[in-house]
Parts: structure tokens; C-alpha cells; sequence
């Protein structure tokens, strides 16, 4: 008993330690070059940019294609107060969506074009104005998109030509506080809409 | 263990690797709000100059949204920036008309470094240590104010020194008028492949003391001494350029193209014709094809003009250049000697070019005289498919601030000899770019003179072995972060001033040199009163002066286009100079140091295609991209001929030790058939011991050979002068890194 | 539309531009010396280099090599999983996340240009705000190679149908032919007769590479004339 409990416990050990992630993404690849000097002058850093995960939980969420429906943003902005008042998605925020692949989300300057002036007494308007005031931005929680590994490259602007509604692929985000992604956008979402409206479907038009 | 350590082991490391960084973790980012509005996922395209060399060809920048790391109030963070993400030639632009050479396409890599000093630094360690403290601006400025403030007040102002490099623009007219508005001598310009033999020769037979410009496009024949002109020599973009269309740019015609050399060059390569000669002999070539061409009355001898007077025995026929007396000193053969001569005057318009090896021997002036003689006879200067100057500008009529030339310096030799024997020690010496601790011959001691000068300041972006050496750095923006500005002095039919505005906001807390002598000239106790309150009311003065070239005014049109080009008026334009009274130069048989029975080699040391003299070894891209005549990447290595290769036993990849009169180094073999057996060539670049994470301690570093041979007239170094011998003294040990194609995964690696 | 090259070999010098213009509008990550030393640097396009004869007498040829867009591909019949394929324009298409890194297609490809990340690139900071986000970044265990820059294809196809007219011959450069300074790349549309690399793949100096696999390459060479 007890030569078996010292051997498990060591297999355990090993796996878990290499689940949670303690050695990180390093640990599947050996050869990833290093920066040579470690002599550094004041201001220089030693980081790196890699393709790897954060983490391996990271990692096997892109794996699996999984992707929260309900993001906590680190700011709740209600879709509902502005839509209701009238201010289409490209107007202030979304702004590129029409001439290039990606929509954008805004910077807290967009914001304070017109909350300078308006409800300035909210108290999440008073935030988001010292925000402004103290050069912090909102760190937007990605929402829509799809994890690095399958290579979706999606361009916007042909589909704002296409007079595609943004609800369709965004879902009714004019009736929500914080975006979510309401609709599923899985492969077969976009394939069965292209094939319907005679767009394009090969590999290389979304993937490359 | 037990089970609750276990468990929190676990979830420390658990936590740990959830906050370290392989990537970017989206959990604790904090945003700061972007300085600009920029659209992401849109490209704009900005104007530029590339400034890695002195070509300065036009850029178009294309930009776009980045998010960069910062630290703002002792926060770190992400923030939107506009950033250059790619290089394009600009397809307007004289120089280089659209396109770019390899090391321009990687010089966006130089903004992103991550070596680059992105701060004021005080030297905290001992000299050399390189160990810096940051400093404020400010605190920067007041030091070196202060450093010069004490030079003026002790009278000592001839004591203020400025090392640079080759460049003709607008910043160097300003460096000079602010040493000059001081009281110091003119800057000191350093270079290892600097051909001032050629401009002198230039000046001397036609009055220009420039480069020259190369009206290929429209050339049927091209003979070349020794320039690698599409590769790394003089304006290589727009050379290349012309060299596309001289083969293939006009319907029924194709140019030919003769290249006269002892180790093929990447031009070599392309040659229809390769013709080795022995070193130092290119000048008598050139002469016996101008006396075949006399001789057989296919050109008056008169043609040779102003050029033709400056060569001993021109009026007389040039007897002593006869096709035997040629080939013996030569090694070309007579009849070659004859056709090419023929071929050369009956393909018209026909253009001689030297430049490189043939010019650092110590008869290179003379080589030099003799090409222009031969392309005045062939006449081809200034005439379509010739050789042209192209336009300067005179920036004394142009900026009116910038009249007055500083005193002239010595050259850099001579200032290491005056700082060794103590008669002339700069006290504060002022580092623009110049790397002299790696590009200059040992035997010049410039580490060991520097070493001597009492406060040094470096302007660098980088940390190389010469700014190592620095007391104070005071980092300038990267090319596209500041005004890029170039004025060509070749590659150009017409005058050109490259100019473009910042492509993008500074990465980091560097300042424009420019401005920064501007603001020290103003903060002295006795201030410069330079009439410029910053860089950008200089250019705009001097470009404004320039004519107009549309419906714009020139200087709105110039930062669009990124430039200004077109015809200069008379007035704008510094004027040829008239012919020197000068006794005539005659054929001295070149001086190799080194004797031959101990040192049997020529050795050439090459500008390589990715790092030119090496300033450019730090730009990754660089370094991985395999040479062109070797396919090696990140190494050194020496070229052999092959008999020479068997007769001392060396196989390809071996390691030998090539040693010189200065020295030994040793490096890997590269056995190649296109070099004459008596040469041994090794490429430049390499062997910083100092000079960022991709290129320290990289490869050798074949300066450490070169005697300091120098050539007869200009004092300029011969770099091609030095002999060698090579030993072999192992087996391949992997140093040597080939990117093989096809058998990449095979045993091929060295 | 049937994209396609032709190289004249007669203008190119050997000079590389085309190498560092790849990488850089690619996003090919450097993998350093030690890596490189293994045989995994990437380059989509190389300079190839034939020495002929021996000193006097000796002869240099350059050749710049990229992904032939094979019509008859030998790399897409052996794809399990359909990550190389044709597409009706012409292209030889590597879909990243089809890619599950058999590397049959390397094996099977005659010209060598097909290249695999062995682990996943990094760039040091701040070089990768260099990055175009235009292009995908590969990650390990994928096969890269040179696409003819689909994303400027991509791109100026949208644009031209955006503006309502056709895309004009010249308009679409990739990376390569855009910085040669001989410009001696020529790209585009092999369906149209009238378009400069049709016209030059005609010429009499016109030829393919390893024509006998019967691999019917989108690019011609031009020889070289001396």
C-alpha cells in the first residue's frame, strides 16, 4: 500500500503540476530562442511576443473553440441607454466597419465627445471622466472573434456593403447593457449565409 | 511532502503561470488612452527617407494601429499607436523610383529594436563597462551644457570634437555650422567604405567632388572595375534599378556588361563577361584600353580633356600601356585587352565604373584618374548613357543660416596619433553614429585614443563599441520617428533633397539630434544664436528656397511626396570647380603590407550585402538573410579559391586562422570558385564584440587584420592592401550556418 | 482569373530585397542562429545560386525561388486534410487551421519551398508592433509558404468591387516584386492576354522550372541571355 500511495502521488504530482500550468507554455517548446544579452540599459525589457498561450487553461479554451457568452467588461457600458437614443453602431464607436476588416471598439475619448457636456452627473459618467483625465483607457473584453488557431481573418466592410444588418451576426446588442455573444457564430453560420447570397465559399476567402 | 503544502504549491504555481507572460494574458491589462485617432485595420501610407545609407531613397511607410507596451506614471500598460508596419520604395522618387534593397526593407527593424537606448543614459560603471543610469532630459542637457560651457570659458573650444559619418544632408550642414558658430573644427567623418578617393578623383578631373550617377537605362555598354554597384556600392537601389532596364528596359536592345575584378561580387555575378586582374593593376587596365582605342583612331585622343592631362604620358599616346606591357602587369590578356577596347568604343554610349577594392590600394587615386580619362575619352561624361553628377544643392544659398564652412578637420588618423602622443586631445568629443572601435585598423589605436579623451557623448540610438565607450548618451529618434532627410550626392539625373515629417510618434523618451543642438546652442553662456528655433523651421527655409513643381508651394509639396526633386537653378547649385594646376599622375605599382613569402594571400575584406561596414549586423532580418554568394546566415566566414583551398589542405567548413602583420583570426572556409587563388576574401559585418542581443559576440571581425596601408594621395585607407596567410586548424565545428534550400535538413550544416 | 509570375532572370541581380520584403510583409518570424543552423529558417523565397566553370572561366546564376502555385501540385494530393489545395484563381492555398503538420506536402514539393514551424515563433519587444495584420501568424505545428501576398489580393479584389470596377494589371504587387529594385517580378492575371505577365510568360526566353514533373508551375522564367 504505501509503495503504491508514494508512486501515485508522484505520477499526481507530475500531472498536476504540468495541468496547472507551472511550467506553462515553455514546457512544449524547448527550442524557443531566448534573447542572448542579459545585460540590459534602463528602459530595455527582456519580454516576448510569441504565439504561445498564457496559460495551458488558455490554450485548451481555444482548443475546444470555447468562448464565454456573457463577458464581464471592465466597464458596463448599456447599449440600451445609447441605441435608444438613437446612435447607430458606426456612427461614433464602430467607425471602421464600413472601410476595413475590423469594427473597432472606443476609446474613452469617443465617449467624452459627447459625455464632456452630457449626463455629467451620472456617477458612471463622473468614472469614465476621470478616466479621461487620468489618460486611462478602457482594457475592452474581446467579445466576438475567434481564437488565433483558425486563422479567421473576417473583413467587415464587404459585409456593411452587403447591407448585412449588424443584429445579424451580433444579435440584438441594441436591447443589452454590455455586449454578448448572442449569436453562435460557428463555421456553419457563416457558410450556410454565404451560400444563401451566392458570396464566396471557399477556404481562402476567410481563411489565410 | 504533505498534502497541504501540496495543495498550495500547486496553486501558487497555478496562479503564476496564469499572470506570467509568454503572450499577452488579458486578465490585469490596464489601457491608456491614445495620443492619436487612428481606425484600426486601416492602412495609410506616410512618406519617408531611409537613412541606413547615403543613397537616401524615397519611402512610402505604410501604418497602421498597434498596441504598445508602456509605462506611464510608473504603470505599465497598452496603448493604441499609429506604427510603421512596412517599407516600400516610393515609385516617384529619382532615386530609387519604387523600389528598395534588402537592408532598406529591414530598417523599420530599427525603430522596434529591443536593444535600442530609449532614454538618457549616465555612465555609471567604469569606461567601457557599459553600465548606464538613467537621467532625465533634462539633467542630460544641463551636463553637457555645462561640459561645454567650462571648453569655452578656458578658451579651449578648438578642443570640442564631432565624430559622424558620410552623410550630405541637411543635419550635417547644421552639425558644421553649429561646430563652426562654437569655434571647434568641422566635424570628423569615419567610414570604412567611404570612397573619398573617388570623390577626390572626381573633383580633380571634372571639378566634382561627388560620387558619380550612372545613366544605365540608357547604356549599351557597361565595363566595371571592381564596384559592386548593384549590391552594396554607392546608390545600389537606383543603380539595380537602372540595371533592369539597361537588359531589358528597351525593346531590341540589350545593354552588355563587363565586370573587372579579382573576387566575383554579387554584381560580378551578372556580368556577360568576368574579367579577374590582379589588384591594384585596374588603373593600367584602364589606360591600355585607352591606348588600344587611341591607337586604333576609334576616339581622339584629345576626348580625354581635363581627365586625360591629369595621367602621365596621356598626350604622348600613352606608349607604356601597350596590350603586352598590360597583360604583364595585368594578368589580362593582350588580345582580350584589344576587344574589350573595341567593344568598349563601338557599343556606344559605353560607361566605365570604378569603385570598391580597386580604389583601397595605395595607388587607388590614380586608378581612379585613369577611369575618368577613360570615360572622358569614351565620352560619356554628362552625356545620355554616361556618367553624370547629379545637382547639389548649395544649402549656404538655400538655408542662409548655414553659410560659413567650419575649419577642416583632420582625419581620423591623424586625431588618434594627436590624441597618443598627447599634442592635440579633444576634451569633449561629441559620437554621431561613427564606429570607429570596430571599422578602423588596429594599428590606428582609436580605442586606446578614445580612451584618452577626457568626456565622451553618444548620440546613438544603439550601443556599439565605440558609443560603449561614451560618458553621456543622449539617444536620437529612429528615422521615421523624427525628420528623415537626405540630400544625394549620387543616383540621381536630377537634383534631389529627400525630405519627410515624422512617419510616427516617438517609441520611446529619445530626442531629434537636431533639435537637441539647436536647444544647446541656445543654453550656452554664450549662445550660437543659430537662426533656427528647431529642426523642422531649417528644412522648411532651405526646401521653400527650392523652385516649385506644381500648383503647391514646394514645401507642403515636399513633405506629401517626401521629397524634393526636379532642376535646380544656377543659383542654388554648387558650381563645378576649375581644373587645379596639378602635375600629371603616373601608374605606381601598389604597396600590400605584408611580404609575400610570409604572407602569400591578398585579403579582401567585402562590403556584405546584409550589414554594409557592419552598422547594419543588429537588424535580425538582416542576419537571417542568407548571402547572396554563400547562402551563410548569422556567421562569418572566408572565401577560398579552390586549388588554393586543396594545396593547403582546407575542405569546405574547415576552420583556419588567417593571420596578418596586425593579428590573427580564425573562421570558417567557404571554398568558392569565383576568386582568383592568390586572394581570400571575408565579408564585413560581423565580430561586434558589442552591438545589441543579435550581434554581439557574433562571427570575426576581418577589420582586425587590416594594416593601416594607406593610398599614396588621399591618405584614405587602403583596406584592400593587406596580405594574409591562412592555416587550417580544424574540422567544422558549426559556427558556419548555411541556409541550404533544398538540403536544409541535411548533413550539410558546418 | 488565374494568378501568375514571371522572373526575368536577365534583370535580377541577386541583390535579396524580395527575401527581407517577404519577411516583412509576412510576419515569417526570425528563428535565430541555433535554429537556423538546424535547417528551420524560413524563407518563402530565396535566391538560388548556380556557379558553372571554374576560376578564370566562371559563371554566376541567380534565381529567385518561391511557391510555384503549382497547377498540378504535388503537395495537394497528399494533404489528409485538404490544408493544401487549388483555388479556382489559381493559387496553391495553405489553410493554417487545416493544418495538423503531417508535413507531406514539404515531402512531396520538388522546389522546396514549403516550410513547418517546429515551435511557436516569438519576437522580441517591441519588434513585434512590426507585425502586418493583414497575415496570419502561424503557430507550431503548421506548414507555411509563399501565398503570391493573398492578403494584397484579397484586399484590392474588395476594394475594386467596393469601387465597382475590375482590378487593373499592376495594381496587386506582392511584397517581392514591389521592392526588387530591377523589377524583374511580374505579377498577375494569366487569364488576361493583354496583362504584363501574360505577355512576358509568352517570350522566347520563357521557361519552368522542373517543367518535366509535369507540375505545370503559375511561374515562368525568363532566361538569362549571357
Amino acid at each position: 500500500m504505501p509503495l503504491v500511495g508514494t508512486v501515485f502521488a508522484r505520477l499526481c504530482l507530475i500531472l498536476i503540476l504540468t495541468l496547472a500550468g507551472g511550467l506553462g507554455c515553455r514546457v512544449f517548446e524547448r527550442n524557443v530562442p531566448a534573447p542572448a544579452a542579459a545585460h540590459l540599459l534602463p528602459g530595455q525589457t527582456a519580454d516576448v511576443f510569441t504565439t504561445a498561450r498564457p496559460t495551458f487553461a488558455a490554450a485548451l479554451n481555444d482548443f475546444l473553440g470555447r468562448h464565454p457568452v456573457v463577458v464581464e467588461q471592465p466597464f458596463e457600458f448599456p447599449h440600451l441607454t445609447h441605441a435608444g437614443r438613437e446612435i447607430a453602431c458606426t456612427e461614433y464607436c464602430h467607425e471602421s466597419v464600413s472601410e476595413g476588416p475590423v469594427a473597432g471598439l472606443p476609446s474613452v475619448r469617443t465617449c467624452m465627445s459627447c459625455h464632456r457636456t452630457v449626463a455629467t452627473n451620472r456617477p458612471r459618467i463622473r468614472q469614465i471622466t476621470q478616466m479621461r483625465e487620468e489618460g486611462r483607457d478602457f482594457a475592452w473584453k474581446r467579445v466576438f472573434g475567434y481564437p488565433a488557431q483558425s486563422h479567421v481573418r473576417f473583413n467587415h466592410a464587404p459585409h456593411i456593403r452587403a447591407k448585412v444588418e449588424c443584429s445579424t451576426c451580433h444579435g440584438n446588442i441594441a436591447s443589452q447593457r454590455t455586449a454578448q455573444r448572442n449569436v453562435d457564430m460557428t463555421m456553419g453560420f457563416c457558410v450556410n449565409c454565404h451560400r444563401e447570397r451566392k458570396a464566396p465559399d471557399d477556404c481562402l476567402t476567410c481563411h489565410f | 511532502m504533505d498534502r497541504r503544502s501540496f495543495i498550495k504549491l500547486t496553486a501558487v504555481s497555478g496562479t503564476s503561470a496564469a499572470l506570467a507572460s509568454c503572450g499577452n494574458p488579458e486578465n490585469e491589462i490596464i489601457r491608456f488612452v491614445p495620443d492619436e485617432d487612428i481606425m484600426p485595420g486601416i492602412a495609410t501610407m506616410k512618406p519617408g527617407v531611409c537613412t541606413l545609407c547615403a543613397s537616401g531613397c524615397g519611402l512610402s511607410v505604410r501604418m497602421m494601429m498597434a498596441d504598445a507596451d508602456v509605462v506611464r506614471n510608473g504603470q505599465a500598460g497598452l496603448v493604441r499607436i499609429h506604427a510603421a508596419k512596412k517599407l516600400e520604395g516610393t515609385a516617384e522618387h529619382p532615386v530609387n523610383h519604387g523600389g528598395l534593397c534588402a537592408r532598406g526593407q529591414a530598417a523599420v527593424q530599427v525603430t522596434y529594436h529591443p536593444d535600442r537606448i530609449t532614454q538618457p543614459l549616465k555612465r555609471s560603471g567604469d569606461r567601457g563597462q557599459a553600465k548606464y543610469d538613467a537621467i532625465s532630459w533634462d539633467d542630460a542637457i544641463a551636463e553637457l551644457v555645462s561640459r561645454l560651457d567650462a571648453l569655452a570659458m578656458a578658451g579651449n573650444q578648438k578642443s570640442l570634437a564631432f565624430l559622424t559619418r558620410h552623410r550630405r544632408s541637411h543635419r550635417a550642414a547644421l552639425v558644421d555650422r553649429f561646430l563652426a558658430a562654437y569655434g571647434a573644427p568641422g566635424a570628423v567623418a569615419y567610414e570604412l567604405f567611404h570612397d573619398d578617393v573617388l570623390r577626390r578623383a572626381n573633383a580633380l578631373s571634372f571639378g566634382r567632388e561627388q560620387l558619380p550617377t550612372f545613366d544605365l537605362p540608357n547604356a549599351r555598354y557597361v565595363l566595371s572595375f571592381g564596384a559592386d554597384f548593384l549590391g552594396t556600392w554607392n546608390s545600389p537601389t537606383s543603380q539595380g534599378h537602372g540595371y533592369g532596364l539597361m537588359r531589358q528596359g528597351r525593346p531590341g536592345i540589350r545593354g552588355l556588361f563587363v565586370q573587372v575584378e579579382s573576387r566575383m561580387t554579387q554584381t560580378g555575378a551578372n556580368a556577360d563577361q568576368w574579367v579577374p586582374v590582379k589588384p591594384g593593376t585596374e588603373g593600367v587596365l584602364a589606360l591600355g584600353l585607352a591606348h588600344v582605342i587611341v591607337a586604333g583612331k576609334l576616339r581622339p585622343a584629345s576626348g580625354g580633356g581635363r581627365a586625360g592631362a591629369l595621367i602621365d604620358g596621356w598626350s604622348s599616346g600613352l606608349g607604356s600601356f601597350a596590350p603586352e606591357q598590360v597583360e604583364t602587369i595585368t594578368g589580362v590578356a593582350a588580345a582580350r585587352v584589344e576587344r574589350l577596347a573595341r567593344e568598349l568604343a563601338e557599343l556606344s554610349p559605353s560607361v566605365a565604373i570604378v569603385g570598391g577594392a580597386p580604389l583601397a590600394q595605395s595607388n587607388g587615386l590614380f586608378t581612379a584618374l585613369a577611369v575618368n580619362a577613360l570615360n572622358s575619352l569614351l565620352g560619356s561624361v554628362e552625356r545620355p548613357g554616361g556618367v553624370f553628377f547629379t545637382p547639389q544643392i548649395n544649402l549656404a544659398s538655400t538655408a542662409k543660416g548655414l553659410s560659413g564652412k567650419a575649419t577642416a578637420s583632420l582625419p581620423l588618423d591623424k586625431i588618434a596619433a594627436g590624441i597618443l602622443d598627447g599634442s592635440s586631445v579633444p576634451q569633449v568629443l561629441l559620437l554621431d553614429g561613427a564606429n570607429p572601435v570596430h571599422a578602423a585598423p588596429k594599428g590606428w589605436r582609436v580605442r586606446e585614443a578614445l580612451e584618452k579623451v577626457p568626456y565622451i557623448v553618444s548620440f546613438g540610438q544603439f550601443l556599439d563599441e565605440t558609443a560603449a565607450l561614451s560618458d553621456l548618451i543622449l539617444p536620437d529618434h529612429s528615422f521615421l520617428e523624427t525628420w528623415a532627410e537626405a540630400l544625394p550626392e549620387s543616383g540621381s539625373l536630377s537634383a534631389v533633397a529627400s525630405v519627410a515629417p515624422a512617419a510616427m510618434m516617438p517609441l520611446h523618451q529619445t530626442r531629434g539630434t537636431e533639435d537637441l543642438l539647436l536647444d544647446v546652442g541656445r543654453r550656452l553662456a554664450k549662445p550660437l544664436n543659430l537662426p533656427w528655433e528647431n529642426f523642422e523651421a531649417l528644412l522648411t527655409e532651405s526646401v521653400s528656397a527650392l523652385p516649385t513643381t506644381s500648383t503647391f508651394d514646394t514645401w507642403t509639396e515636399a513633405q506629401e511626396k517626401g521629397g524634393w526633386w526636379g532642376t535646380l537653378p544656377a543659383a542654388l547649385t554648387t558650381p563645378a570647380a576649375p581644373a587645379a594646376q596639378i602635375r600629371p599622375f603616373a601608374y605606381l605599382e601598389p604597396q600590400f603590407d605584408g611580404d609575400a613569402g610570409q604572407f602569400p594571400l591578398h585579403f579582401l575584406p567585402y562590403a556584405s550585402s546584409a550589414f554594409l561596414d557592419g552598422s547594419l549586423a543588429h537588424l535580425p532580418w538582416l542576419q537571417e538573410m542568407p548571402d547572396p554568394l554563400t547562402s551563410a546566415m548569422w556567421s562569418s566566414w572566408i572565401e577560398i579559391n579552390p586549388t588554393t583551398a586543396a594545396k593547403l589542405g582546407i575542405r569546405d567548413g574547415d576552420i583556419v586562422e588567417v593571420a596578418s602583420s596586425q593579428g590573427t583570426l580564425r573562421t570558417a572556409v567557404i571554398v568558392s570558385p569565383g576568386i582568383a587563388p592568390d586572394l581570400v576574401a571575408m565579408p564585413a559585418g560581423q565580430g561586434h564584440q558589442t552591438f545589441t542581443r543579435y550581434a554581439s559576440g557574433r562571427g570575426e571581425n576581418p577589420v582586425e587584420l587590416l594594416a593601416p596601408v594607406t593610398e599614396a594621395e588621399t591618405g584614405s585607407l587602403a583596406w584592400a592592401a593587406t596580405r594574409v596567410r591562412v592555416t587550417r586548424v580544424g574540422d567544422p565545428d558549426g559556427r558556419l550556418i548555411l541556409f541550404a534550400g533544398g538540403s536544409r535538413e541535411e548533413e550539410g550544416h558546418r | 482569373m488565374k494568378w501568375g509570375m514571371a522572373v526575368d532572370l536577365d534583370r535580377c541581380d541577386g541583390c535579396a530585397a524580395c527575401v527581407t520584403a517577404c519577411h516583412a510583409e509576412n510576419n515569417i518570424s526570425t528563428v535565430g542562429a541555433d535554429q537556423a543552423s538546424r535547417g528551420r529558417a524560413k524563407h518563402w523565397i530565396r535566391v538560388e545560386r548556380y556557379w558553372e566553370g571554374e576560376f578564370p572561366d566562371v559563371r554566376l546564376k541567380f534565381r529567385p525561388v518561391m511557391c510555384q502555385h503549382c497547377e498540378n501540385a504535388p503537395c495537394e494530393p497528399v494533404c489528409p486534410t485538404y490544408a493544401s489545395h487549388h483555388t479556382a484563381d489559381g493559387l496553391n492555398a495553405q489553410v493554417y487551421n487545416r493544418c495538423i503538420g503531417t508535413r507531406y506536402c514539404a515531402n512531396a514539393c520538388p522546389y522546396n519551398v514549403r516550410f513547418f514551424d517546429f515551435f511557436n515563433p516569438s519576437w522580441d519587444k517591441p519588434l513585434h508592433l512590426q507585425l502586418n495584420p493583414d497575415v496570419s501568424l502561424r503557430e507550431v505545428g503548421v506548414m507555411e509558404k509563399c501565398t503570391f501576398c493573398v492578403q494584397r489580393i484579397k484586399a484590392t479584389t474588395i476594394q475594386a468591387k467596393a469601387e465597382d470596377r475590375p482590378v487593373a494589371d499592376g495594381e496587386i504587387k506582392p511584397a517581392c516584386a514591389q521592392a526588387c529594385p530591377a523589377q524583374a517580378l511580374v505579377f498577375g492575371d494569366l487569364d488576361d492576354p493583354e496583362s504584363a505577365v501574360s505577355r512576358l510568360s509568352r517570350s522566347s526566353r520563357g521557361s519552368k522550372l522542373l517543367e518535366d514533373r509535369g507540375t505545370k508551375p503559375a511561374v515562368t522564367y525568363l532566361s538569362r541571355q549571357s
